[in-house]
């Protein structure tokens, strides 16, 4: 069952996935749902995406299944009281004027393959919104993305908006995009920088563990 | 429409569809195909999706979409020559043919970051390159101290400083009317751009000026009004597009198929006067790659063969300037668009994104190239791709960094430095032996 599902999955049938889901519901327990067929197969299609062997479709129709597929799982997670280990919540965006989104969704995906808790604020997010929101979910950390050398400097504006309001050390700010790199990312007091969408986990990840904060292997 | 939808119920399952219908197949051994009928597949293809798909505006979120017979009458009557410039430097950029014999418009420049001190050195260095007809300026994207930043009052004087730059540094270089065709640089939003293409600041009509859309097939109300205000005052505006690899249109077969209808989006959308493109592989982020060279080849050669706009293209070298892997990169990239009948602009190292780390020599072997290779046939250029490809594609992840304009130039005369020199002559050489002439 749970390499059907792990089909399902990969193949981006939400359908599928959550009839199979469904039918198994009696018998096997949704968290093991969860970890041994949906997780796994989150990140074989992130794996695949990294070896340029299947594309943002092809992930967006995955993250589609998970979704609907979850719509089934949750309520009886709920019921159990189980729920998901997550590694660490994030609240990721594309900063303020910038309306590039791919590089942004594909981490967001990454993430949410690899076990964190993303809140994607979607594109054109103003320095307050990302910290307004990660307030809110009590998020570890931040992850802004700026495409273009006229929308970095919203980047910037984050750490200056969480200094400003004494909660810099409260998270973790990770940056990318096409025009960043790590000496901006240095210049601006940036946590972390990816040069590649499949960089943000490992970078994240590392971060976490420095900090003490990692929720999860 | 949700853009969600868009993309998810419209885009994607059409960019599928026409694939499947005209059996694209990319072949990592032919990265620059020279089959006249797969070109006009592509360009088929395109034209279907385009019509069935359209543009999505983001400001409305609706589609704007045109019949097959507004695309056709458009394809008849769209512009196809563009004339850039003024006085002894006028010059027309015409539409070519794949395997032409003509030397393409040399194009040269960069709008990448450069600092205040060096951008009008920069431009200088371009406009003193004779075979060079037109230019794109730097980016700043600072002021004084202060950084500018998309939409603010100071992303619009950045704009202002670098339109006057610009036009200085082409009048310093003896080229007073030569046409800047990536207005403007410095700015992304729409209203910077238009408020620094007051003629005050030394823009003119027969500039150029690049309206983007976004990935893919969108466009907003900030683009829109570019055209509005661009069309109205009879500027040459430019369709630009960086299809995106691996993004939203799926492998080199869906993204060539989408880079090619840029080109009706240009027409019909953008009013485009001429037509700009720089696919990239979202991973890794260059465009030199052969499933990029493929894109780019193939849907140049679709849109050189069936609609014959002035048309030229923008590539990204994983490597940096002043090392030997950027002209490999570089060549390989400009014998596959050169072949294909596009115009050609300066491959941009280390990925546009080293401040100062765009050289005028990179733009000195762009035009020695087109001039050098003159003839070039697809399949002699396919041959010479896979042969510089063995010298560059295992370090293609990581390339140099390489090296900026103050460390590899005296700055007093913009002249070369000893080492910077020695490096090309002996990457010439080598190039030679790939059977790469410059001239």
């Amino acid at each position: 069952m749970f390499e059907a599902i792990r089909g399902a999955i990969i193949d981006g049938s939400g359908a599928e996935a959550s009839r199979i889901a469904q039918s198994a519901l009696e018998e096997i327990d949704p968290l093991d749902m969860v970890n041994e067929g949906l997780m796994p197969a989150m990140n074989t299609v992130g794996e695949r995406f990294g070896r340029g062997e299947l594309f943002l479709p092809e992930m967006l129709e995955a993250a589609e299944a998970w979704e609907e597929t979850m719509k089934v799982l949750k309520p009886k997670m709920l019921e159990k009281e189980e729920s998901i280990l997550k590694v660490a919540t994030v609240v990721i965006g594309t900063v303020q004027t910038d309306i590039h989104e791919i590089g942004k969704n594909i981490v967001a995906y990454m993430m949410t393959a690899s076990g964190f808790e993303v809140h994607d604020m979607g594109i054109d997010v103003p320095a307050s919104k990302f910290v307004e929101k990660a307030e809110q979910v009590d998020a570890d950390i931040i992850a802004a993305s700026a495409i273009m050398t006229t929308t970095m400097p919203y980047q910037k504006d984050i750490i200056d908006y969480l200094e400003a309001r004494g909660l810099r050390n409260k998270y973790i700010v990770l940056v990318g995009g096409g025009v960043v790199n790590q000496d901006w990312a240095d210049e601006i007091g940036a946590d972390g920088y990816g040069e590649l969408v499949s960089d943000a986990v490992d970078v994240a990840k590392q971060l976490l563990a420095e900090r003490g904060r990692s929720r999860s292997d | 429409m949700s853009v969600k939808d868009f993309d998810m119920k419209v885009f994607i399952p059409k960019v599928r569809e026409v694939v499947k219908k005209y059996d694209f197949r990319f072949d990592p051994k032919t990265p620059c195909p020279w089959d006249d009928d797969l070109a006009d597949r592509i360009y088929q293809a395109a034209m279907d999706l385009y019509v069935d798909v359209g543009t999505y505006c983001t400001s409305t979120e609706r589609v704007i979409k045109f019949t097959r017979k507004e695309v056709e009458e458009a394809v008849y009557e769209c512009p196809k020559e563009a004339w850039f410039g003024e006085g002894p430097d006028r010059v027309v950029f015409k539409g070519r043919k794949p395997d032409s014999p003509d030397i393409p418009h040399c194009h040269v420049g960069s709008g990448t970051n450069t600092t205040e001190e060096v951008a009008l050195k920069m431009v200088e260095a371009y406009g003193r390159i004779t075979r060079a007809k037109t230019v794109s300026i730097p980016s700043v994207t600072q002021v004084g101290h202060l950084k500018t930043s998309s939409g603010s009052p100071m992303e619009t004087l950045a704009g202002i400083n670098m339109m006057r730059i610009g036009r200085e540094g082409l009048r310093r270089a003896g080229r007073p009317g030569m046409a800047i065709i990536n207005h403007m640089s410095s700015c992304a939003a729409g209203i910077s751009t238009v408020a620094a293409s007051h003629s005050e600041f030394g823009a003119r009509p027969s500039d150029g000026w690049l309206v983007a859309p976004h990935a893919e097939l969108k466009i907003d109300y900030s683009s829109l009004n570019q055209v509005a205000f661009l069309n109205s005052w009879g500027a040459n505006i430019g369709q630009e597009a960086g299809p995106i690899l691996g993004g939203y249109a799926g492998g080199p077969e869906g993204t060539a198929v989408v880079t090619a209808a840029y080109a009706f989006h240009g027409i019909l959308v953008a009013r485009a006067t001429y037509h700009l493109t720089y696919p990239i592989q979202i991973v890794p982020v260059c465009s030199t790659t052969p499933g990029m060279i493929f894109v780019v080849s193939i849907s140049s050669q679709a849109i050189n063969r069936n609609l014959g706009v002035p048309y030229y293209a923008l590539g990204y070298a994983s490597a940096g300037s002043a090392t030997k892997q950027y002209f490999y990169e570089a060549a390989s990239y400009l014998c596959a668009v050169h072949a294909s009948g596009m115009g050609i602009e300066d491959v941009h190292p280390n990925k546009a994104v080293l401040t100062n780390g765009a050289l005028p020599i990179d733009s000195e072997f762009t035009c020695a190239f087109g001039h050098g290779m003159a003839g070039l046939t697809r399949k002699e250029a396919n041959r010479i791709i896979l042969r510089l490809m063995e010298k560059y594609l295992d370090k293609i992840k990581d390339g140099p960094k390489g090296r900026t304009v103050d460390q590899v130039y005296d700055l007093d005369t913009m002249k070369p430095k000893d080492e910077l020199l020695k490096l090309y002559d002996e990457t010439v050489r080598e190039l030679r032996d790939y059977g790469i002439k410059l001239k």
